[in-house]
């Protein structure tokens, strides 16, 4: 008996009549509809049999069958096994159990579904407003159907985010939201006590561009993928493939063989320019600029690649529903090939030449700091959870494109600090290096002239589910989509490595030096713009005056004159 | 020790040299097969609104402001040049230039317009013979459309008699500010 078959069973045996049932479905994916009041004992039960939760996704299905659907996602690493339990909250009172008690890293998801949907979750130990800015008006939820996604209403006035009181004996030092060290806009508030940091707030999702909710009203299935390249500015192949395997899955389709290879290139070449590029941020971070310039200069070589490979130096536009756009030609690979050596070989320069440096050691050694019980207890993923003794990824567990055929090794370090999420990412590149000369192998083999996508023989069925998971530079990323009518996903949830990690560097900052606190936020490499992918409009739409450059001036002229 | 690797990195930093390029006071031609400003030309395209119904960011936008003339507009300032236009038209009357250099402060530098005289079929009161499968069946677009070029807005509806009414309200055409009850 199987895990899938094993867990199904033990769900129908402990629910009884709250087990609704269970999609046919392939043998890694298992989803059940149960009871909403089953939905926290069932949560238990499935962590009880080691599963490691994902995300929550939640809909409006209030056109089908009057309610708020609410799913939570589960991973069994080593079986490559998801589990997705799905429960219906009444339209007119949708209320569920909050799971945040048993499982802490499911409290965003749950914040983030009463913001967008307006569902109460009962027991919740922090149910502040997370997604929505602070003068979004009360009572519109945007994720909902009668909501148009060009709706912009009136600003709510006075009204601010509450940050916490700090705790006695701290005081308050407000990390952004617009700070040096902070590449992208979010708000830490870190309470210290003299140097030590003794806890933060976060206050974040300043970003919200509403993709999710344009993948579901305005685009069509094909549109996606160019747009979920840009909830990313750094793993965007990563989304929009993921995005692809989740609606193939949902249809039932199996993409060309070249097709897979080729999406396993472009997502390696990523994760090497990821990686050199984090590499070179965490050496600014830390003051040692030497890193930085060096390792930017050999990430340089990996773009150039890209743009001729591509046609684009970043948002590759590559992937579609079915396949790839482009081919990696013989001629094409003899360049990446050139490129990776040169790659390979200048990337050791560096290692060797900074990796027993004293400043670096100084930096991120006993820095940051999460043991590995704290690591499962919030989910992290990627080499932030690699860096803690947690041996997971997607690539090898989930195998998704062309990584079953493929041998790699997954880097794992015991140290739970910061050197170790530079330990873990360094080796990575030369795996990426391994796996895209596999394929390139492979390449060469299969037949070039092989159809490059697939040609959709007719609709998408509708109310299928798809769920596909991605190992983004920075760790799991999720996509969930429930197939829709007019040509367009119903549902599309997109969950970032970074979404989880973040959670987690209230507890990575405890009891650091205020001074190590750009390393440690770096050292999870923060896409806040993965994170903040969902919403409407910009926040704090305040009514601005234009200043004029003359005014300005005149201003400014007055004040130094002192009048 | 740490002198040792103070020198290494100096040997590297010493042997890459300064690799930034002169651009933009020396050219950096963009490499072969890359998605710069779309170009449309003319006197291939028949109007069928293919690249319009499948432009990932609705920067092309189909107006029939009667029934012989057709207004196809592209605006680049919200182009992402995935190239999905490029590849989908039938007539192969996009071609995805090489040009780059695209900041401007005047907007018509870069959007394009094109009028398309369209020929009256006596069957669908627009131009093709939709019995036979060709690449035109799969694009949709039947009778007159009406997107509003002001705000740059598509909108899907098609209609099979062309009508003033609508062509007037895409001109007036508002974002939401309120839910309708």
């Amino acid at each position: 008996m199987n895990k899938k078959e094993f867990l199904a069973g033990l769900l129908k045996d402990k629910l009884g009549s709250d087990f609704l049932g269970q999609e046919v479905s392939s043998d890694h994916r298992l989803f059940v509809d149960i009871e909403k009041e089953a939905l926290l004992p069932a949560v238990k039960l499935i962590l009880e049999q080691g599963g490691r939760y994902q995300v929550g996704i939640s809909y409006d299905d209030r056109k089908n069958h009057q309610s708020f659907a609410l799913i939570h996602t589960l991973a069994f690493d080593r079986d490559g096994l998801l589990v997705a339990l799905r429960a219906f909250a009444p339209g007119n009172n949708p209320e569920f159990d909050s799971i945040t008690p048993v499982v802490p890293g499911a409290g965003w998801s749950e914040r983030e579904y009463h913001d967008l949907l307006g569902l109460n979750f009962k027991g919740h130990p922090n149910p502040k407003r997370l997604v929505l800015s602070d003068d979004w008006p009360e009572g519109i939820y945007p994720l909902r159907q009668d909501v148009p996604h060009d709706l912009m209403p009136p600003s709510a006035e006075e009204v601010a985010f509450r940050l916490e009181q700090a705790p006695p004996g701290t005081s308050v030092i407000p990390f952004g939201p617009f700070h040096s060290s902070l590449h992208e806009p979010a708000h830490f508030s870190v309470y210290v006590d003299g140097e030590d940091i003794k806890g933060c707030e976060y206050r974040g999702f300043m970003t919200h561009r509403g993709i999710e909710k344009l993948g579901q009203t305005e685009l069509t299935y094909n549109d996606v993928p160019f747009v979920a390249e840009r909830i990313c500015g750094i793993c965007g192949s990563v989304h929009s493939t993921n995005y692809a395997q989740a609606v193939e899955a949902a249809a039932g389709l199996k993409i060309p063989q070249r097709a897979e290879f080729i999406r396993v290139v472009i997502l390696e070449l990523e994760r090497l320019h990821s990686h050199l590029l984090w590499l070179g941020v965490a050496g600014h971070l830390i003051g040692f600029d030497t890193v930085f310039m060096q390792a930017w200069r050999i990430r340089e070589k990996i773009m150039w690649l890209a743009e001729s490979l591509t046609g684009n130096r970043k948002t590759y536009g590559l992937i579609i529903i079915g396949g790839v756009r482009r081919n990696i030609t013989k001629e094409k690979a003899e360049d990446i090939r050139r490129v990776l050596q040169e790659v390979e070989k200048e990337t050791l320069t560096l290692e060797k030449a900074i990796i027993k440096d004293k400043t670096i050691h100084k930096r991120t050694r006993g820095v940051g700091y999460l043991s590995k019980e704290d690591a499962i207890k919030w989910n992290l993923v990627g080499p932030v959870a690699r860096a803690r003794g947690l041996d997971i990824d997607v690539r090898r567990d989930h195998p998704y494109a062309a990584y079953d055929e493929l041998k790699f090794d997954v880097p794992v370090a015991e140290t739970g600090d910061v050197w170790g999420t530079l330990v873990v990412r360094l080796k990575e590149i030369y795996e990426a290096i391994k796996i895209i000369r596999q394929c390139l192998d492979k390449l060469a083999i299969l037949p070039e002239n092989e159809p490059l996508a697939l040609e959709l023989e007719g609709p998408i069925p509708a109310g299928k589910q798809g769920l596909s998971v991605v190992e983004a530079p920075r760790g799991e990323a999720v996509h969930y989509v429930l197939t829709g009518e007019e040509n367009r996903p119903e549902r599309w949830r997109v969950r970032a490595p970074t979404y989880p990690n973040l959670q987690a560097v209230p507890d990575m900052l405890l009891n650091n030096k205020l001074a190590d606190f750009p390393i440690i936020v770096g050292s999870i490499d923060p896409c806040i713009s993965c994170t903040d992918r969902v919403m409407v409009v910009e926040l704090r739409e305040r009514r601005v005056r234009i200043v004029a450059r003359q005014e300005l001036e005149k201003i400014s002229r007055k004040m130094r004159l002192g009048r | 020790m740490w002198l040792w690797n103070k020198i290494k990195q100096l040997a590297i930093s010493w042997k890459s040299g300064v690799v930034t390029l002169r651009y933009p006071f020396e050219p950096r031609p963009a490499p072969a097969g890359f998605r710069g400003q779309p170009i449309w030309d003319h006197t291939k395209c028949i109007g069928c609104a293919g690249c319009a119904n499948h432009c990932p960011a609705r920067t092309i936008f189909l107006r029939d402001i009667c029934q012989e003339i057709r207004i196809l507009l592209y605006d680049s300032s919200r182009c992402t040049y995935c190239g999905r236009c490029a590849d989908l038209c039938p007539e192969k009357a996009i071609t995805m230039g090489d040009h780059y250099e695209l900041a401007t402060e005047n907007r018509p530098d870069i959007t394009q317009t094109i009028e398309l005289f369209m020929m009256t079929c006596q069957r669908c009161g627009r131009c093709y013979d939709l019995e036979i499968k060709n690449s035109l069946d799969k694009l949709h677009t039947l009778g007159y459309r009406y997107d509003s070029l002001e705000v740059g807005k598509v909108s899907r509806q098609n209609t099979a008699e062309f009508s003033p009414d609508l062509l007037e309200k895409t001109k007036t055409y508002e974002r939401p500010k309120q839910l309708e009850k």
